[in-house]
């Protein structure tokens, strides 16, 4: 059994992290407790942790009953596999559930199936399949339903269809490949892959990959709403609002532990973040769907209490090793070295993420490896630039013209020329930025996260992939890389990720000074309610007390 | 008369025409379409997929005749795909699905306004929804604006260069200059916000329930209108139209106050309300009118400000969403509407026009 998951009981490794920092007075303790718990610690063992009893909790139980009211943008609906905005699937999660399900600890949870193996080399997954489960027309959910499911999902015919860029290791010529999927029985089906990828089954835990009725066709999943979950769609009204109610002809196979909500309302009150300040105020919603800047501390102050949510979001201030003089190792380890990430977190941040080590790897990831993290020594940095001979010269660091991505920036330029470099900042406006951003020698971009430690070092560090904007070749990463690729077990493969990400710092592939957190409010009687890494909202967990 | 109307209603098609060629031209060049594409089948498809996408859907034909095809003139576009099923604009309008069971042509002359991308639905419902609900806020301003404007040129412009006169111009010239974008804030921070203006000393004092006098978010008025969540945006719209009007009948009521005939009727005796209301009022009301018929066409500008900031969804925020998602044929008839109501208004403003002025003839 090689389950990706961690075991309940471990520790995260981050969490000890945290600990010592807290110890250290570097973390307030709220901090710590809001990062720790993120990541799957209890209260009682975080407080363990600082040495401290917990403080006796008030009871706050889920009830059954209640109804709630959330700000979020309504799309017009579409076909869930070309799903682009994750409001899409927030809006279906109440009847399309999911394969497995990300939590905000990291972990990948079994939701419509029960368990998986993988074999030793990651190329043979099975897949056994929740028993007991009904779709809402009565049918029963069999492993047919299932491989329906992928084989939708590797049509790469149909146009915006991301999923089949996930399941490239199941796919021929844009098709499911013959013999990649096997119907084992009625609750068992084998997936076999053409090369180890260990990110397959986190992949079915992304939005796109609702788990819709054999019968659905077309485009829209709110008028045809057969799905496994508890809840049904009243009414939809793209750009207006969605109302969705708990279905009374359908036995949940998960009942009991939620669906507590009779009702839910989505408003759309479009992208201003002073309307749903008004809105809040006047008590027509009651949570936000993500509040960024200053509104998280605006909608604090008017009663609606900020919920975070760590993730493995970041803006990699990367160099082009395809352009002198960043093909120099040395000229880029001192400009990592002038940098202190921390100051850039606070200035170009707002404080708001956690600080990150210049190797893309982040501590939610399962594989996180802990490896003593970047120096900081400006004056060192200053001595090994002039020995390089560039005493001289003037290094220009780009970036798109958006708000935050241009102040990281700035105070990245700014701890570079205090330490006696000289750097020119240029500003790019979105139109111009994306059509040469692989290309600039010294630029930032910004990446979303990813479940597994190993996607983004694939995407965008494995020598000659498209993405890869470092324009980094390193055979012996890429092999490390290719061995990790093949662990489907997150502890066995934490020992070659500590190797791959010593390998980033010393090439001093980039600048990465923080890790992005995500906010969103609401009201303290909504319970289980907390912010999602990948924005999910998970309504039929929601409860009001 | 006829021959007016007539007139009138040719100015208005060629006008309709002219403008909605102009946005079928803005809407409809390449990168246009492709942020169409890209909302439409997925924002991070590849170009490829743009290129397949637009030639499935009938966008790679020449502009012009797409323009013929949406007002009706030219035969809508139809393909047949490998397994001989029929698809085309008239197919989709229609919901038709057998071969040849479509109409050729299916425009505007044939009654059809096609269909919104944005909101997936037939355009023709979505106007009319969202007109509705902007028609409410459009009375309501109405009802505030004219007679407060009325009252106050009429006050102001009765004794020129009294106090009231200057102490009232002060207010009518205050708030016409302010735009909707800066009262609408100013109105929500002083009266729907909990932690500034007046709602926190109300709360204080114990005179509200709610934490917020006002509600500063309208969305609730569209299944129910209340004093409460219509005031601000209805107060915004009518407060910047209403200064203006004013001033405009206050200038109308000095002229009017200076004539011979009202010094004839005061020396004969007669009181002096009696000289505004009876003498003074009607010949004074001739220009106002016609500027308020003028200033409805700009309220609809103010509509697009105050409805997107209260989020409100009638017309205006229509408008806005369908210009933010290049939604081309709801943008179309959301100029065919614009067209509509400035001429209308205009029509019927030359109609009162020579019902208050015997002098002038409509020939």
């Amino acid at each position: 059994m090689t389950h990706m998951k961690r075991k309940a009981t471990e520790l995260h490794r981050a969490a000890k992290l945290y600990a010592s920092e807290c110890k250290e007075g570097k973390l307030s303790r709220r901090e710590f407790m809001t990062r720790v718990t993120a990541l799957g610690v209890t209260a009682p063992a975080a407080y363990g942790l600082l040495g401290l009893a917990a403080p006796e909790a008030k009871a706050q139980t889920a009830q059954m009953g209640g109804s709630l009211r959330m700000q979020m943008d309504i799309k017009a609906q579409r076909d869930p596999r070309t799903w682009d905005w994750s409001e899409l699937a927030n809006v279906c999660r109440g009847w399309l559930e999911y394969l497995v399900s990300y939590e905000r600890d990291g972990s990948i949870q079994p939701v419509l199936l029960e368990s998986w193996e993988a074999n030793e080399d990651a190329t043979v997954f099975t897949m056994n399949v929740r028993p007991g489960v009904t779709w809402n027309n009565g049918d029963p959910f069999t492993a047919a339903d299932v491989a329906h499911n992928i084989e939708r999902w590797c049509d790469a015919s149909v146009e915006g269809n991301s999923m089949a860029g996930r399941m490239s290791a199941l796919s021929e010529d844009g098709q499911l490949r013959e013999g990649a999927i096997e119907i084992v029985d009625d609750l068992t089906l084998r997936l076999n892959l053409t090369s180890p990828d260990i990110a397959i089954i986190a992949n079915m835990a992304d939005y796109p990959a609702a788990v819709v009725h054999p019968s659905f066709t077309g485009d829209d999943p709110v008028a045809n709403p057969i799905g496994t979950g508890p809840y049904r769609p009243v009414s939809h009204d793209t750009g207006i609002g969605a109302v969705i109610e708990r279905n009374p002809d359908h036995t949940w196979w998960n009942e009991g532990n939620g669906a507590y909500l009779d009702r839910i309302e989505f408003v759309d009150l479009g992208t201003d973040p002073a309307a749903w300040m008004a809105a809040a105020e006047s008590g027509e919603i009651d949570m936000t769907y993500q509040t960024t800047g200053d509104f998280v501390d605006l909608f604090e102050s008017i009663g609606l209490p900020a919920s975070e949510a760590i993730t493995a979001a970041t803006l990699a201030v990367r160099f082009n090793q395809g352009n002198p003089p960043y093909d120099n190792v040395n000229v880029r380890r001192a400009l990592q070295m002038a940098v202190n990430n921390e100051v850039v977190l606070e200035l170009g941040y707002n404080d708001r993420g956690t600080v990150a080590e210049n190797h893309h790897v982040c501590p939610i990831h399962p594989e996180y490896a802990e490896i003593p993290g970047p120096v900081f020594d400006p004056a060192r940095a200053r001595e090994m630039i002039e020995a390089e001979g560039l005493g001289d010269h003037e290094f220009e660091l780009i970036s798109i013209d958006d708000d935050w991505q241009a102040a990281t920036c700035d105070s990245v330029a700014a701890q570079i020329r205090a330490a006696g470099i000289n750097i020119r900042r240029t500003i790019l406006p979105g139109a111009t930025f994306w059509n040469d951003w692989l290309n600039y020698p010294f630029s930032s971009t910004e990446w979303n996260m990813r479940p597994l430690g190993v996607q983004v070092l694939n995407l965008a560090y494995r020598s000659g992939e498209s993405w890869n904007e470092a324009g980094f070749a390193n055979a012996e990463f890429d092999a490390l890389l290719d061995e990790a690729n093949g662990i489907a077990d997150a502890d066995e493969r934490r020992e070659i990720m500590a190797q791959i990400q010593q390998i980033m710092l010393d090439e001093g592939v980039l600048i990465q000074p923080y890790w992005r957190s995500l906010y969103r409010n609401r009201r303290p009687n909504i319970l289980n309610a907390e912010m999602h890494p990948t924005f999910e909202v998970r309504y039929q967990h929601y409860a009001v007390s | 008369m006829l021959l007016f109307l007539a007139r009138r209603i040719g100015v208005m098609l060629a006008t309709a025409l002219c403008l909605t060629f102009v946005v079928f031209y803005l809407t409809n060049i390449p990168a246009k379409l492709e942020t169409l594409a890209k909302t439409q089948a997925g924002s991070r498809i590849s170009d490829a997929e743009v290129a397949s996408w637009l030639d499935r859907n009938g966008y790679n034909q020449p502009m012009l005749v797409r323009y013929g095809e949406w007002l009706g003139v030219v035969p809508g576009w139809t393909r047949t795909d490998g397994d001989g099923a029929v698809t085309g604009r008239c197919y989709r309008l229609t919901g038709a699905t057998e071969p040849g069971a479509a109409p050729d042509r299916c425009g505007l002359m044939q009654g059809y306004w096609g269909n919104s991308t944005r909101f997936r639905a037939p355009v023709s419902q979505v106007i009319s929804a969202r007109l509705g609900a902007t028609g409410w806020l459009m009375l309501w301003v109405l009802i505030v604006m004219v007679p407060m404007a009325l009252i106050v040129g009429v006050l102001a412009g009765m004794r020129e260069g009294s106090r009231t006169d200057r102490s009232l111009s002060t207010f009518a010239i205050a708030s016409t200059a302010t735009p909707e974008y800066v009262s609408g804030v100013v109105f929500i921070a002083l009266l729907a916000s909990s932690t500034v203006g007046l709602s926190p000393l109300l709360v204080q004092w114990g005179w509200i329930d709610g934490p917020v006098l006002f509600q500063g978010n309208a969305r609730s008025a569209l299944e129910k209108i209340t004093f409460w969540n219509f005031a601000l945006p209805v107060m915004t719209i009518a407060l910047y139209g209403m200064g203006y009007i004013a001033r405009i009948t206050r200038a109308s009521m000095t002229e009017v106050m200076t004539q011979q005939y009202i010094r004839t009727a005061r020396l004969k005796g007669v009181s002096f309300p009696n000289i505004v209301l009876r003498h003074a009022l009607r010949n004074a009301l001739i220009a106002p009118f016609t500027v308020i018929m003028l200033q409805i066409p700009w309220l609809l500008n103010g509509v697009v400000i105050v409805e997107v900031l209260f989020s409100y969804p009638g017309f205006g925020w229509t408008l806005f969403e369908a210009a933010a998602n290049n939604d081309i044929e709801l943008l179309l008839a959301a100029s065919v509407v614009a067209v509509l109501v400035v001429l209308v208004t205009q029509l019927i403003s030359d109609i009162g026009y020579v019902w208050l002025n015997p002098r002038i003839r409509i020939t």
